[in-house]
């Protein structure tokens, strides 16, 4: 399956949740949106971002298919 | 797990062996279960060879070997041993052997030869009932699963002497001052009203009657089927007459087939997977391993209702016991509902006929339906809908909707008293929520304004559920309260509500709000929290939020549902029949309530009916935070 089949059975949202090292919030959201959009995902919105010891922990995320959409995982 | 013994002819004999050097537990809490049943269970000690246990099973001739394995070096070889063993030894004609534990797949199991293999998750009655012969069942098994009724059993008894005479005053003078008036509301519910019975005349539906609904299935509600030729031209009248009654995008849509902003009609291939979805997974709920009450509700509005379905599944699966429609707020400002299939492209899901009779198709039997009437200007119509199309509760808000809700409060008394009406009519019992806290009106004139909504429903017949909140509300935040706990005041409203009326109590909405954050474990375990406080209680049900809660930047996720329900389900896992126990201060703020919300009432009182007492800020003043709402101002007639 590729990763455009993949996406499709998704049902609607992509949340990716680490913890970077780093050193400040802004770096932080750099780090987890660079990371989305090397995934392909162009969109993304920081969820969740709190810095703790030696770094960050995120939560990110992408909406695959948003109330509306033509659902993929209904084809 | 049902530890009655079995008939004779159903028991068993059942060997079990460890193959581990210590971890027998698992085996030894299935022995318990056998033997309770009345098998006759035989364990044999850990670790022993695997010569030494084919010896022991030839010795006993069992019906069954249960044999576990934790870890996971060298399980394939052990196992395969033992199969050829007694495979050569002749063992497998009468006795089935089964394998389990940390270090067991099922497929492995069926790999080497086993009758059956039982994963990590295994329950231990799941391991009886394969003894046995049958399916396995759990305390929460909804194979019966039937609705609960939340009012059944509460005689709504004012005990209070004084508040009970406040609010008789009170309810009288407001029913006298509302029965007399009328809206376009209320009109448009009349005219919904009589839409529906041409329907069911021109479908053969039974009349309505309390308890009997529309049947659920694809219904196109309006024009597709083809008896509705018979009622054309009176269903065109009545909606030329309901058109007439209806203001801005309602009216553009009626007139020119318009849609608001940002909504689009679903197309038929989208409703026919739609449909595909519903029943491939329709089936029955699990519920959250409690077996009692609290009832938890779910809150649904993704704005399309397929994405409703699929988050309204997922949470049925995930064992939520009820779920509630959440409509745009624009909807409550709005004069007339649409039709049609509409997706929304923003939150909350558009009420209309046919989105509603989809949804209700959808879920599963055992599942409770919650459509809010809510705080608009469409509160009366909002009822019949939800009285039609099979809803098992509704909500009519009368204090938020005026002080926080944005609806004139002579309008909401009026909407408010004809939607209590038909809530009666159709059985439909209905919460009544203090939202209006959230604004700032501290919880004594919140509670007192619930207090009047509920005398005002109970004397028209009705049976409404009082609905608290379990908030960090700004009274708290000022006032600190919540410093210490989240416990103490928010079980002082349930309590103060008991002192008082004899009704059911449901909080919410949702609990635990504005103390969740984006974290989604501190979400889920806050919501956790809220819900087990409400299960102490020993309330009829709490609605819970999701782990978005907090989450302003995007629609509700699936996952995020599944966060909490699971918390919960931990929760109650962890209590059971245990409590959260309040210190008591609870109850010197539940005295301090009863105390305060007497004198609500009598200010209230004072000022004249329910309608004078709102715009006096009676209820919640502008220094609270609330304010007399506009939308429907000036639209109220006197009758006849």
């Amino acid at each position: 399956m590729s990763g455009s089949e993949i996406k499709k059975k998704i049902l609607d949202a992509l949340d990716v949740e680490t913890f970077f090292v780093c050193e400040n919030e802004e770096e932080a959201r750099q780090l987890a949106l660079g990371l989305m959009a090397e995934m392909g995902f162009a969109k993304a919105d920081i969820v969740f971002l709190e810095m703790e010891g030696p770094g960050a922990r995120v939560r990110v995320r992408t909406y695959v298919h948003r109330p509306g959409d033509r659902y993929g995982w209904l084809e | 797990m049902n530890s009655a013994t079995v008939p004779n002819d159903v028991k068993k004999k059942v060997l079990l062996a460890p193959i581990d050097p210590v971890h027998d537990v698992g085996l030894k809490m299935i022995r318990r279960a056998l033997e309770q049943r009345g098998h006759q269970a035989i364990l044999l000690a850990p670790d022993l060879p695997v010569e030494e246990i084919i010896r022991e099973i030839a010795r006993h001739q069992p019906d069954f070997v249960f044999l576990s394995r934790t870890l996971g070096y060298g399980v394939a070889e052990i196992l395969a041993r033992i199969i050829d063993l007694a495979d050569a030894a002749g063992l497998r004609e009468k006795t089935r052997f089964a394998v389990g534990g940390m270090a067991i797949r099922p497929q492995l199991a069926a790999e080497l030869g086993f009758d059956r293999g039982f994963g990590p998750k295994t329950t231990v009655e799941e391991a009886v009932a394969y003894v046995e012969g049958r399916a396995p069942t759990t305390q929460d098994s909804a194979t019966n699963r039937t609705k609960s009724d939340l009012t059944g059993g509460y005689s709504y008894q004012i005990k209070h002497p004084v508040i009970a005479q406040l609010l008789a005053e009170l309810v009288r003078k407001t029913a006298q001052w509302a029965a007399a008036r009328t809206s376009p509301g209320v009109e448009r519910a009349q005219l919904r009203q009589e839409m529906f019975r041409l329907l069911r005349k021109a479908r053969g539906w039974p009349d309505q009657q309390a308890g009997t609904k529309v049947p659920f299935g694809f219904i196109p509600v309006w024009g597709e089927y083809p008896e509705d030729k018979w009622v054309k031209a009176e269903l065109v009248e009545l909606r030329r007459r309901y058109t007439g009654l209806t203001e801005g995008a309602i009216r553009s849509f009626y007139e020119q087939g318009l849609l608001p902003a940002k909504t689009r009609p679903l197309t038929p291939e989208e409703l026919e997977a739609l449909n595909r979805l519903a029943a491939k997974n329709r089936g029955e709920s699990r519920g959250l391993g409690r077996g009692q009450k609290p009832l938890v509700f779910i809150q649904y509005g993704t704005g399309c209702p397929f994405m409703d379905i699929a988050h309204i599944k997922l949470a049925e699966a995930c064992g939520a016991d009820g779920v509630i429609h959440f409509d745009p707020s624009w909807g409550a400002r709005a004069e007339g509902l649409l039709e049609g299939y509409l997706s929304h492209e923003e939150d909350g899901s558009i009420l209309t006929p046919e989105n509603l009779a989809q949804i209700r198709a959808a879920l599963n039997q055992g599942t409770l339906w919650q459509v809010r009437a809510h705080r608009g200007l469409n509160t009366a119509e909002t009822v019949v809908l939800a009285g039609e199309l099979g809803a098992d509760l509704t909500k009519i808000n009368i204090a938020y909707g005026s002080l926080g809700g944005g609806t004139d409060p002579d309008r909401l008394v009026v909407d408010g008293y004809y939607a209590m009406k038909l809530a009666a009519s159709y059985g439909l019992p209905y919460d009544v929520v203090t939202n209006e806290e959230l604004a700032g009106v501290p919880a004594h004139k919140a509670l007192a304004g619930l207090l009047v909504s509920a005398a005002l429903g109970i004397s028209l017949g009705g049976r409404p559920i009082l609905q608290p909140l379990f908030a960090y509300s700004p009274e708290v935040m000022i006032g600190g309260q919540m410093e210490d706990n989240y416990v103490d005041f928010n079980a002082a409203k349930v309590l103060a509500l008991r002192e008082i009326i004899a009704a059911p109590i449901w909080p919410g909405a949702p609990v635990g709000f504005l103390t969740q954050s984006e974290d989604r474990v501190q979400s889920a375990v806050a919501t956790t929290l809220h819900a087990m406080l409400a299960a102490s209680l020993e309330v009829e049900a709490v609605t819970i939020a999701s782990s978005d809660e907090a989450y302003s930047g995007g629609p509700i996720s699936a996952a995020a549902r599944v966060d909490t329900l699971r918390g919960v389900r931990e929760g109650f896992r962890f209590f059971g029949q245990a409590r959260i126990q309040p210190t008591p201060r609870a109850q010197e703020w539940a005295d301090e309530l009863v105390r305060e919300i007497t004198e609500v009432l009598e200010k209230a009182n004072q000022a004249g009916t329910f309608r004078d007492a709102l715009y006096q800020g009676i209820f919640g003043s502008q220094e609270d935070g609330a304010y007399p709402g506009r939308a429907g101002r000036g639209t109220i007639r006197l009758v006849g």
